[in-house]
This record gives structure tokens, sequence and C-alpha cells, in this order.
């Protein structure tokens, strides 16, 4: 079966703390797929290595294998820039650029990497964009507007929209309904079950409920060990490890 | 009775902190006012022509287009290198040289003035062989450079590291996150370091003494030849017994302080709209 993320003894230590320990985890193609765990587990920074987006931590040592459709993107000949091309972020705290307009905000990573050759593509592009993250129709009038005057739902809505626009093969959420409102969070829960049909999304939430709702499958990390993983519905109803059970029960952490 | 000796001490307390606050600005609207009383009745009884016209004329034109050549001419100069270094500060941090830039823009803020200007005078005046438009600005310009690296490296470290993270997740290069996405969104500290910087050069005395050279008589008419400028024309008249100098002196401040304030202000009130 091919795998969208599959990691192969995935090791990483910032300076001598050892924070992943050898995971090895495979990701299905299309779907949710939810890493949960307590704080500080590892979880976001397991989710940087997929996009090699950890190297900005200078302290940050990864060892061991990340494959992407089946190729190592740690191997030496890879662009971690070509990487980042393939694989979109949605981060915890919602972060559309406040100096560009809500059109920018979906059109730059575009433009910048010069991927459409008219504007009328470039327009096209970011209504396609917008419409996935359920968010056109909230902003059509206001495409020249500053994000500044969004709700922090619609903020984070127009973040996956960036994401999208660049069509992604796979998408990563860190906790992306960490600082949302109740409202907020259920449009955007509703949204990932919309997306999950096209893309392949491994969202971060420290929320086993959260992962109940959303997720095809989880995995349960704990103090950088991957402890369970599988099917949602079977590591929720019919957990293997003990650790596992108490923390989707609400007795750990 | 405890009590009322506790707030009692508390507010001599306050009184004199805000009294010793109110001494230390005294000095300033000191100038400030004097300045206005002495200088406006010179600018107002020879009108335009002190604004245009030449020392001998009882204006100082040439002078004033002199500051505002330097000022521009050492922004010129000055601006994209202490940008660029303001940006290699922010980028490299921790390597050798990025540590310590911080420490030498530091030093080279508080550092005595009148040294960069014989220093100018050595390397560049001196070879030429005149004055020049060009000697001043370049000791201009070497002021205006640290100002404008500091506030470059501050206004993009103030930038949460949020962004940075959404600029590369794009599979943006380092160079496009930097100068495409930052550096736009800390445009109003770097102004802000920029104006700051004009500010300081427009007002300076003490580089230009053995570089610029002065020039009065007539308007500057090329780079490679000397120039004037308003802090230097008041330093030269000041020191001359005529009391009609000293008039023009006190004019020529007034125009000095109102070029000062004018680039100021807008610092204050783009200062007030800077929202995250």
């Amino acid at each position: 079966m091919n795998f969208a993320i599959e990691t192969v003894n995935l090791n990483v230590y910032y300076g001598q703390n050892h924070v992943i320990k050898g995971v090895d985890l495979k990701i299905p193609n299309r779907g949710v797929f939810a890493l949960m765990g307590p704080s500080g587990c590892g979880k976001s920074t397991m989710l940087r290595t997929f996009n090699r987006l950890i190297e900005l931590n200078e302290g940050a040592r990864v060892d061991g294998e990340v494959r992407l459709f089946g190729e190592n993107i740690y191997s030496g000949d890879v662009d971690p820039i070509e990487v980042r091309k393939r694989v979109g972020m949605v981060f915890q705290y919602p972060n559309p650029f406040p100096h560009l307009t809500i059109y920018d905000n979906v059109a730059i990573g575009l433009k910048l990497n010069g991927l459409v050759k008219s504007k009328e593509e470039l327009d096209e592009r970011v209504e396609w964009a917008l419409k996935k993250a359920a968010l056109w129709d909230e902003v059509k009038d206001r495409l020249n507007d500053y994000p500044g005057n969004l709700s922090g739902g619609q903020r984070q809505r127009l973040v996956i929209a960036r994401a999208l626009a660049m069509k992604p093969e796979v998408l990563l959420m860190d906790e992306p309904t960490a600082n949302i409102d109740p409202v907020g969070t259920a449009k955007i829960e509703e949204l990932l079950l919309e997306l999950k049909e096209d893309y392949t999304i491994v969202l971060v939430t420290h929320s086993p409920a959260q992962a109940a709702r959303v997720a095809d499958h989880v995995a349960f990390l704990y103090l950088g060990e991957l402890i369970e993983v599988g099917p949602a519905r079977k590591v929720f109803e019919n957990p293997e490890h003990e650790l596992t059970e108490k923390y989707v029960t609400g007795a750990l952490g | 009775m405890l009590t009322s000796n506790r707030k009692t001490k508390e507010k001599v307390f306050f009184i004199g902190i805000g009294a010793l606050t109110i001494l230390i600005f005294i000095p300033l609207f000191h100038i400030i006012a004097t300045v206005l009383i002495k200088g406006f009745p010179v600018i107002a009884e020879r009108g335009t022509k002190f604004l245009t016209g030449t020392l001998s004329e009882g204006g100082i034109g040439p002078a004033i287009a002199g500051t505002f050549i330097l000022t521009f001419l050492s922004a010129l100069l000055g601006l994209p290198v202490a940008f660029l270094v303001g940006v290699y500060a922010y980028e490299y941090p921790k390597s050798t040289l990025g540590q310590w830039t911080k420490t030498l823009l530091q030093i080279m803020i508080e550092f005595p003035t009148i040294l960069v200007g014989v220093f100018v005078m050595q390397v560049v005046a001196v070879p030429m062989g005149t004055y020049s438009a060009l000697a001043g600005a370049l000791a201009l310009a070497i002021i205006l450079t640290p100002y404008v690296a500091v506030y470059t490296h501050e206004a993009l470290r103030e930038i949460p590291s949020t962004y940075r993270e959404a600029g590369f997740s794009l599979g943006l290069t380092r160079a496009k996150v930097v100068f495409r996405i930052l550096a736009p969104m800390a445009k109003r500290g770097i102004l802000t370091g920029i104006l700051i910087g004009m500010a300081k050069v427009a007002g300076e005395t003490a580089p230009l003494l053995f570089t610029a050279g002065g020039l009065y008589e007539s308007y500057p008419s090329s780079v490679t030849k000397p120039v004037g400028a308003v802090p230097l024309l008041i330093y030269q008249l000041v020191q001359s017994p005529n009391p009609v100098d000293h008039a023009t002196a006190w004019g020529a401040s007034l125009v000095l302080l109102a070029i000062f304030l004018g680039i100021f202000i807008p610092i204050r009130l783009s200062l007030k709209e800077v929202r995250l």
C-alpha cells in the first residue's frame, strides 16, 4: 500500500533532549490522521519533521527517515523548499499576514513561487481556494480588506485557503482550533471532513474528543514515543494499551 | 497615624520625582522657545529672501540646499547597506559575525561623530584634494547606518516567529521570506529608523567640519565640490563678531529646528499607528 507519509525510526533531538524516540508511523493517503497526546509529548515537533520546518530551529537534529509518497525527504539531494510546496501547513495561532489583503494572503505563495501564468489564473485559483476553505461567501465582497477585521475562525480558514492555493498533497494542521471559539471550531472541523476526500490531513490535537470527531486514523504519542496507532474507532473503543485508555477517557494529562 | 505618615512619604517622593522630570525637560522647551523668539523676527524681517538668498544677500538658501543634498545623499549611500546589515544581524544571530554585528552597531551609535569626520577627511577629502558634498555625505552615512540597521533588526525581531514559519511553509526561499514577507511587515519600524537616522544627520555639525567645507555664496553645483549645511553655517556665524551674522544664525537655527521637527513629528505619528 502506498502511504502519504511514512516515518522510519524517526528520532528528533533538541540539543541533549531526545524528544521523538524511534517512531515508525504510516499515514495512509486521503483522510484525517490525528496525532494526539498531552502537551509536550512531541506531536508538534513530529509534525514539523513532515515538511522539514523543524530545520528553522537551529538546535534541532533529525535522525531516521520521513517518506513522502515513498520518497525520503531527508535524503541529501532533496530540497526542503520543494517539500514544503507539496506539504501545506496550518498553525496553532491563526497567522494570516497582517500587512496583506485577504486576496494577497491567498495569492502570495503562488505569486512568489511563480506558479501562475496570468492574473486571470491567479484570480481563479484564489477564488477556488477560498471556496475550498468555505470562506468565499464571507469574504468575496471584501477581498481587498485586511485580515485584521476577520474573526479567529475566519482567519484560520483564510490560512487554510492560503495553504490550499498551493495545491498541496498533504495538509499539516498543528492544533488549528486551539485558539478558536467553539462556533469557529465546529466550522473548521466540518471543513476537515470535506477536505479529507481530496487530501491527506495530518491533524495534531491535544483533545481526544476532537480526534474522535474528525479522524479516520489516530496515533497516540506519549513522551516522544508512539504508544498506539490504528483506525480511530478501534483505538477509542478498544485500546490495546493501558496509557491510551487512560488518555482517551481523560484520566491522563 | 502610621498610615498617614506612609502616605505623606509617598506624596513627597511622587512630587520630587515629578519635579525632577520636569526639570530635565526645561532645557528642551527653553531651546525651542529661544529659537522661536530670536529666530522668527529675523525670518519675518528678511522674508523669503532669507530662505532663498545667498549669505551676502542676508539669506541661507545655499545652506538649506546643502543640508537637503547631504541628507539625501547620505541616505542614498547608507540606507541599502544599513538595511542589509540589519537583516543579517536578524537572520544570523548565532553566527560569530552576527553576534559581533549587534555589539559593533551599538558602539557605532555612541561613537564620537567628530572622529567620523576626521576619518572621512583622511580617506576622501585629502586624496580628492578638496572638501566635497560626497565626503560630507559619506561621513553622515556612517552615522546614519547604525541607527537604521539597529531599527531594522529590532523591527524584524518583533515579528512573532509564527509568520516566519508561515512563510517557509509556503515553500518560499529564505530570501523571499525575509525580503518579501517579513521586511514589508516590519516596514513601520524600519521607516522609523530611517527617519530617526535622517533627523539625526540633518542636524549634525561635527562630521561636516573637515569634509563638507561650506558654500554660502552660491548654490551647490556638483557633489565633488564643497557644500554648505545649516548646522555648519550656524557654527561659523556664531563665531563672527558681527551682530548681523548672529541674527542670521538665529534665523538659521529656526530653519534647522523646523527641518528636524518636520522629520521627527511624522515618526511620532506613525508610531501611534503600529498594531499587530
